[in-house]
C-alpha cells in the first residue's frame, strides 16, 4: 500500500520508493529510505502526512507519498 | 598571525545559520555567487592571533545535484579554496541529520563534525559519546550548542585541531557497503585519484550510480570516449540512488551503534503542535501567530521609528534656521524637502524591517515557521509555491517591505520571488490609510462594497500573477512536494541573530536611502519652479492628459498615481498640493510623510473628480508598486535586476489595467 494509505498511529516499513531522481535524492536524504520503519502520527485528507522517522518528525506532501510503497506492521 | 577558511556545511535547521552569525557577528559580508541568484555569505572572526574567513555555504539536504545552491555548495568544496570544512549535525536526530556527513565522505577537503544541539538531545534523555564517533570516523567530533556561549572555546579548540590534523573521514566501512553494489567496483576500476580533482573516485562512482548529471558532464570532458562510454553502460545496469542510500544509512547506523544511548524519542505531539496540526484549528493557530508576529514586531521597531520622526522634526528647525540666516531658497528646499525628508522616511520604514526580520527570523530560529508551512503546504502549493509563502502575504498587509524581507526564510529563489511578487498584490497599511478614506468621500455608505470589490481583485490578481510568472520562476519539474522535517522547537540564540538582523538592515538602508534619494530627487526637479506652471511637472502632465484620460486618469490624478509608487501615504498629499495650487514641489515633498492634506481636501476632491475617475484612482492606487522602499527590499531579497524590474513594470501596467477596467465599469454606473 502507499504511505497516504496508512491510518493515524499505524507503523509501516518502506518497501519501494518510485520517482524521478529528484524525489529519490530528496526523499532519501530526509531518512526514507527501503527497509526504514515510520510511524504515522497525523494523516488529514487536506494536510501532508505527518510521520515519525529516524528520530524525526518529517512531513510529506500527499502527491510525494504516491512514490512511497509501505507495508504496514502490527505493533 | 594566520588565516584560515572554513566551510560551514549543513541541512535546514542544523543550526548552521546560528553558528555562522555568533562566530562572524557584524563581519558578515552578503552578496551572489558569481552569475547566480544564490546568496553567497561570507565572515571573518578573530581567535587569540588568527584571523579566519568562514564561508556560510548555501542551504541544502545533500551532495547531489538538484539545485543551484547544491552545486555551488559541492563546487565550493571540491575547489580547495576552503582549508576545512565543518559539517553540522542535529544531536537530537542524528540518525537522519548525519546523512550530509555520509555524502560528504569521499570528497577530498578535510573536515570535522559539530554534532549541534547538545542540549536538545540532553532534553531528550540521550546521551552521545563523541569520543566513540570520533574514533570510527577519523576526524575530530564535538558535541555542541550554538546558542551556549560557554561552548565556542570547545568549538575554537576543536577547529584548531581540524586545522592541524587536516583528517579525512574513514571511508573503509562505506566502501564495504558500496562494494556490494552493482556495477560499483567495475566503474571505480574506470577512475583514478586524478580524474577529478576535489573528488574521490569511490565518491564520483556513487554519484554516476545515482545518475548525477553534473557529475556525468564532467567526467565526459576529462575521461576518453570510450572509458566514459562504458562507464555509462555499467551505471545503466547497475544499482541506483535508492541502492546508494541505503548504504549511507547502513554505515550511519553502524557509527551510531554504541555511542548513542537513552530514550528514544517519543512519538506523540506536543501541546503546541497538537494546536498547529489540528485539522480545523491549525489555520487559525497560524494566522494568529503571524498577527502577533507582526505586533511583536513592533517593540524593536519603535525606537528605530522614532528616530525617523526626530529627523521630521529636525527637518522644521533646519528649515527655519536656515530661512532666518538668509540662505536662498533652492538650497533649503534641497536639503529639507529632500534630503531630511527622505532620510526621516527610509528610517521609518527600515525599523519595521528590522523588528519584523527580528521576530519572523525567531520564529524560523525556533521552529514555528516549520509548522506554518505544514499547515498551508496544501494551499500555497495550489500557487507553486510553499507554506511558508503564508506569512509574507499576511506581513504584507502591514507593510510590503516587511514582507519582502520577511520571505527571507523561504529557501526555492524561485519559490521567494513568486512568493514577493504575489505579496505586492497585497495591500499594504499605507493604502488601508488612504483607501477608506477616499472610499467614504466619493462612495459614502457604499465604501465597504469598494473594499470587498478591491479584497477579490487581490485574490484574483494573485491568482493571474501567479500564474504568469509561476510558470517560468516555478517550473514543474521543481514543484517538488512537501517533503520535510518538523525539528523539535528549540530556543534562539537572540544576541547572534540580532546581530545579523541588524547587519542585514544596514545594508537595506544604504541601498534604500540610494534609491529613494534618487527617486526624490527626479520628483524635486520635476516639480520645483518658479511658479507651478512654469514646473516640468505641469508640462508634462498636461501633455499626457490625453493618454491618462482614457485610464480614468486627468493629469493631478495620474501624478499623484506616479507619486504613489514612492510611498502611497504621499498620493492623498499629492492631490491636495495639485488640485489646491499651493507650491508643487513642496507638497510632493511633505506628502511622502503622509502631512500637508489640505483642510478642504474633501470639497476639493468631490468638485474636481467625478465618481468613475475616483473608482479608477482608488483601484491604480492599490494595486500599484507598493513603494520605493518595498522595491528596494525586493531586490535586497531577490538579488536580480531583472526580476526586480520585471515586476515593478508588471505591477505599473496592471495597475493601469485594473484603473482603466475601473473607469469604464464606472461609467456604466454613474
Amino acid at each position: 500500500m502507499k504511505l497516504g494509505e496508512l491510518k493515524e498511529n499505524t507503523q509501516a516499513v518502506i518497501s519501494s520508493l518510485n520517482g524521478d531522481a529528484r524525489f529519490i535524492s530528496r526523499i532519501t536524504s530526509i531518512g526514507l529510505t527501503p527497509g526504514c520503519r515510520v510511524v504515522v502520527i497525523k494523516n488529514d485528507r487536506s494536510r501532508p502526512v505527518l510521520l515519525y522517522s529516524r528520530d524525526t518528525m518529517i512531513a510529506v506532501n500527499r502527491r510525494e507519498c504516491e512514490g512511497i510503497e509501505v507495508s504496514e506492521v502490527t505493533a | 598571525m594566520s588565516t584560515a577558511t572554513i566551510a560551514l556545511l549543513g541541512q535546514p535547521n542544523s543550526g548552521k545559520s546560528t553558528l555562522f552569525n555568533a562566530l562572524t557577528g557584524l563581519r558578515q559580508h552578503v552578496g551572489n555567487w558569481p552569475g547566480k541568484t544564490v546568496e553567497k555569505k561570507e565572515g571573518t572572526f578573530t581567535h587569540g592571533s588568527d584571523t579566519y574567513s568562514v564561508a556560510d555555504l548555501p542551504g541544502s539536504y545533500s551532495m547531489s545535484a538538484n539545485s543551484d545552491e547544491e552545486v555551488i555548495t559541492r563546487d565550493f568544496i571540491a575547489s580547495g579554496k576552503a582549508d576545512v570544512v565543518c559539517i553540522l549535525a542535529d544531536s537530537s536526530q542524528l540518525e537522519r541529520s548525519l546523512f550530509m556527513l555520509a555524502d560528504y565522505a569521499g570528497l577530498s577537503a578535510p573536515c570535522f563534525l559539530v554534532l549541534n544541539m547538545e542540549d536538545v538531545a540532553k532534553e531528550q534523555g540521550k546521551t552521545i559519546d563523541a569520543a566513540a564517533i570520533e574514533k570510527k570516523l577519523g576526524i575530530p567530533v564535538m558535541l555542541f550548542s550554538a546558542t551556549d556561549i560557554k561552548a565556542y572555546d570547545k568549538f575554537y579548540a576543536t577547529l584548531e585541531r581540524a586545522l592541524k590534523t587536516k583528517a579525512h573521514i574513514n571511508v573503509s566501512a562505506l566502501e564495504k557497503e558500496y562494494e556490494k553494489l552493482g556495477g560499483y567496483s567495475e566503474i571505480k576500476s574506470q577512475l583514478s585519484e586524478n580524474t577529478l580533482s576535489g573528488y574521490t573516485p569511490m565518491w564520483l562512482t556513487v554519484k554516476v550510480l545515482e545518475n548525477d548529471k553534473v557529475v556525468s558532464a564532467k567526467l565526459k570532458d576529462s575521461l576518453p570516449g570510450d572509458k566514459f562510454g562504458r562507464i555509462e553502460s555499467l551505471a545503466k545496469n547497475g544499482a541506483d540512488a535508492v541502492a546508494t542510500g541505503e548504504c549511507k544509512f547502513a554505515w550511519i547506523d553502524d557509527i551510531l551503534h554504541g555511542a548513542v544511548s537513552g530514550r528514544k524519542n517519543i512519538t506523540t505531539l506536543g501541546r503546541l503542535d497538537r494546536i498547529y496540526t489540528h485539522r480545523i484549528w491549525g489555520k487559525p493557530a497560524v494566522v494568529l501567530t503571524v498577527i502577533l508576529g507582526l505586533l511583536g514586531s513592533f517593540i524593536p521597531a519603535l525606537p528605530v521609528m522614532a528616530v525617523g520622526s526626530l529627523v521630521t522634526v529636525l527637518q522644521n528647525a533646519v528649515g527655519s534656521g536656515l530661512t532666518s540666516a538668509g540662505y536662498p531658497h533652492i538650497i533649503i528646499s534641497l536639503l529639507c524637502d529632500v534630503i531630511l525628508q527622505s532620510m526621516g522616511y527610509v528610517i521609518k520604514m527600515l525599523g519595521f524591517v528590522f523588528g519584523v526580520t527580528l521576530v519572523f527570523g525567531m520564529l524560523e530560529e525556533v521552529g514555528v515557521m516549520a509548522r506554518i508551512s505544514y499547515v498551508f503546504d496544501n494551499t500555497m502549493g495550489k500557487l507553486g509555491l510553499q507554506g511558508k509563502s503564508v506569512m509574507p502575504f499576511l506581513v504584507s498587509f502591514g507593510c510590503t517591505m516587511g514582507g519582502a524581507s520577511g520571505a527571507r526564510v523561504i529557501d526555492n529563489w524561485g519559490q521567494k520571488v513568486l512568493t514577493i511578487a504575489l505579496a505586492w498584490a497585497v495591500p499594504c497599511g499605507a493604502a488601508w490609510a488612504i483607501i477608506p478614506m477616499l472610499s467614504t468621500v466619493f462612495f459614502g455608505a457604499g465604501a465597504p462594497l469598494i473594499i470587498v470589490a478591491l479584497l477579490l481583485t487581490m485574490l484574483l490578481h494573485m491568482w493571474v500573477t501567479a500564474k504568469i510568472f509561476g510558470r517560468t520562476l516555478v517550473k514543474t519539474e521543481d514543484r517538488c512536494g512537501m517533503i520535510m522535517e518538523l525539528p523539535p522547537y528549540h530556543k534562539p540564540r537572540w544576541g547572534a541573530l540580532f546581530k545579523y538582523v541588524l547587519g542585514r538592515t544596514k545594508d537595506t538602508f544604504f541601498r534604500v536611502v540610494k534609491v529613494v534619494l534618487l527617486v526624490c530627487g527626479i520628483f524635486w526637479v520635476l516639480s520645483y519652479g518658479g511658479s507651478n506652471e512654469s514646473s516640468i511637472l505641469y508640462k508634462v502632465g498636461t501633455a499626457i492628459e490625453p493618454v491618462t484620460g482614457f485610464f480614468g486618469m486627468p493629469w493631478q490624478l495620474f501624478i499623484a498615481f506616479v507619486a504613489s509608487s514612492v510611498g502611497k501615504e504621499g498620493a492623498v498629499g499629492v492631490i491636495s498640493a495639485l488640485y489646491s495650487g499651493s507650491s508643487y514641489s513642496e507638497g510632493f515633498m511633505q506628502a511622502m510623510s503622509g502631512a500637508a492634506r489640505a483642510a478642504n481636501l474633501n470639497e476639493l476632491l468631490l468638485a474636481n473628480v467625478t465618481l468613475p475617475e475616483a473608482l479608477a484612482f482608488i483601484f491604480a492606487l492599490t494595486f500599484n508598486l507598493p513603494c520605493v522602499v518595498a522595491l528596494a527590499a525586493t531586490y535586497q531579497e531577490i538579488r536580480s535586476v531583472k526580476w526586480t524590474a520585471k515586476i515593478a513594470l508588471y505591477y505599473t501596467a496592471t495597475a493601469l489595467v485594473l484603473a482603466c477596467v475601473a473607469y469604464h465599469v464606472g461609467l456604466l454606473i454613474w
